[in-house]
């Protein structure tokens, strides 16, 4: 029998009149990831607070490894790790004092405390900022701080709340590998997000939160099936050109014209090689543009395809490069 | 870590419920995570130290040469009104730490975390707790080195001590929940000085209560802070006693009423606040 590490049924919170929770079901097996995927103000933070047992719920149920957050909150905490979308770090102390507190703070001594902290400091390759103060960190050296805070013991759920948010590329890609690891290692994890592709690349499958409600569930495949494919766009340098690449590549694609954007919109199911296939085209008839892109569906078609506008506009019309 | 491998991923049950061993444990980690940040913040310290200081140079060398009290020396009447404002002035100090504190994100980590909650805001507490007593024992140093002369016999010594540790609990629990109420430190900042600032003063601090107008006067007989001041200056200032009301006749019991009244409410209310929910 496979083991729900996180489950919830009906689960509402209430704050004043606003509904930033409900009625959301969801559940995620033991040993796998699974991704809240949603704007801001979607309730993804609302919900894992009440799982960490910061909430308390209005109405339905949550419950950790069976135990509901509610009435067994005390064993819920020993079960999950929380790391915030704000460092949960204590800034007047130093990377390595935070370790060793959260360590002590969970039964160790001091001196195996400290073995734990210098560990993490290693694997998290924090070494060369461990004596500075969290506060003269940069967000992606706290980032890392806090993963290794929430490691302490190992965690029977992971929960990480927008871990890469408002991180420069490059420290995401650290991020991103880090949790990787711990993927890898097996842990099960909750990992909620605003961008598409890092729920394509971490999650086994992801719900799609929007108002405090689920919108759709399932792989990152099914979801992506069910927003759209990719597609080429090709943003003419004129609207003269715009006009003659729309007859030009009418023959060959069916495409979507977007004449404000003077950007001319191809399906690409073959990706790469649709790419080159319409570039070979525009390159040939030597019309000049500014763009030809592969764009990959972002968080704004999932919401359009997914919230009951998908019938009338198959197609996105607005245009968002992912990132 | 798991001990009960084949069924279930959990990890083996650490803590059935947290008892007093493990409070203390942990409240003693938690304060020294406090205490750690006074060397590294040292600004939090000017609250409690430059803020009385100023008070003390200016009324002791520029308002004080024009006021007169009957029958002691300024200085003698002087320093018990610093320290009773210095017990107030507690409140916000304590308040603005914690605001600070709770819109960290650690707090939270600590409260996910299977600690007993008590430990959270008791290290907290404590923590505070000690910032004001370095405070006032840099006050108290700073108006012996002035010449301050508190005629204390042993016991009335103990007494003061005692009234003054339980002020300092007082306050330091009402600050800590005043911090948790309001939405930012700023905020903090600012009712701390419409509420406790005027209060200060209309409590026998640097004048007497007696040469009040009506208004100012009654306020003062019954403002709890009076009964600070009052108890601080009868215990170092033989033959002083003061009058006007119940509280300021009887000023140590009127304080020890206070205090505790405080830690009645603030006690229960900032642990049920805490358990809840958060404003960040």
């Amino acid at each position: 029998m496979t083991e729900s590490a996180i489950h919830t049924h009906g689960l509402t919170k209430r704050f004043g009149d606003f509904v930033a929770v409900e009625n959301l079901d969801f559940e995620v097996q033991e040993g796998t990831v699974v991704s809240l995927l949603g704007p801001n103000g979607a309730g993804k933070t609302t919900t894992v607070r009440m799982l960490a047992t910061l909430l308390h719920p209005d109405g339905g149920t949550a419950a950790v490894g069976g135990h509901d957050v509610v009435g067994d909150a005390a064993r819920v905490r020993e079960l999950i790790s929380l790391t915030g979308q704000f460092a949960a770090l204590d800034k007047n102390l130093t990377a390595r004092e935070n370790l060793i507190l959260m360590g002590r703070l969970r039964d160790r001594g001091a001196a195996e405390a400290r073995r734990i902290a210098d560990e993490l400091i290693d694997r998290f390759d924090i070494g060369t900022f461990r004596d500075r103060l969290v506060k003269n960190l940069s967000g992606g050296e706290r980032r890392r701080v806090d993963l290794a805070a929430g490691l302490i013991d190992r965690p029977y759920v992971l929960v990480l709340d927008e871990p890469t948010a408002g991180l420069d590329p490059r420290s995401r890609q650290v991020v991103w590998s880090t949790i990787r690891e711990l993927v890898a290692d097996g842990v099960t994890l909750l990992l909620t997000t605003q961008y598409l592709e890092e729920a394509d690349a971490l999650a086994d499958r992801v719900v799609l939160i929007d108002r405090g409600r689920s919108v759709a569930s399932g792989t990152p495949t099914q979801l992506k099936t069910q927003v759209g494919q990719q597609r080429v766009d090709v943003i003419a340098a004129d609207t003269e050109g715009f006009e003659a690449l729309s007859e030009l590549l009418w023959e060959r694609f069916e495409l979507t014209r977007l004449p404000e954007q003077r950007t001319i919109s191809i399906p690409a199911p073959g990706e790469a090689v649709d790419l080159a296939r319409v570039a070979d085209v525009v390159s040939d008839s030597g019309i000049g543009v500014d763009e030809i892109a592969l764009r990959r569906p972002t968080l704004d078609d999932a919401f359009l395809a997914l919230t009951g506008h998908a019938a009338a506009t198959p197609e996105p019309e607005r245009q968002e490069a992912a990132a | 870590m798991s001990a009960v491998a084949a069924t279930s991923r959990q990890p083996v049950r650490t803590r059935h419920h947290a008892g007093p061993l493990e409070f203390v444990r942990d409240t003693g980690l938690l304060t020294g995570r406090s205490l750690r940040a006074i060397p590294r913040v040292p600004e939090r310290l000017l609250d409690v130290t430059i803020q009385p200081i100023v008070f003390i140079l200016l009324f002791l060398y520029v308002f004080g040469s024009a006021i007169h009290v009957h029958g002691v020396n300024y200085k003698d009447y002087l320093f018990p009104g610093i320290i009773g404002q210095s017990l107030a002035f507690g409140i916000i100090g304590a308040g603005v730490a914690t605001s600070n504190d709770m819109t960290e994100g650690v707090i939270d980590r600590f409260r996910s975390m299977p600690i007993s909650r008590l430990s959270i805001i008791s290290g907290q507490v404590m923590g505070q707790f000690c910032e004001q007593v370095l405070g006032m024992v840099i006050v108290v140093a700073f108006g012996l080195a002035l010449g301050w002369n508190p005629q204390l016999t042993l016991g009335h010594g103990f007494e003061l001590l005692g009234l003054v540790i339980l002020g300092m609990l007082a306050f330091t629990w009402a600050g800590v929940l005043a911090g948790m109420l309001v939405r930012s430190p700023d905020a903090m900042q600012g009712v701390g000085f419409i509420v406790i600032f005027p209060l200060s003063f209309l409590a026998g601090t640097f004048v007497p209560i007696a040469g009040m107008a009506l208004i100012p006067r009654t306020i003062a007989q019954w403002d709890p802070i009076s009964a600070l001041v009052a108890s601080v200056r009868e215990l170092t200032t033989p033959g002083w006693t003061s009058s006007g009301s119940w509280p300021l006749d009887h000023p140590e019991l009127a304080m020890a009423f206070w205090c505790l009244l405080l830690l009645a409410i603030c006690v229960p209310v900032a642990l049920r606040r805490f358990n809840r929910t958060l404003a960040a």
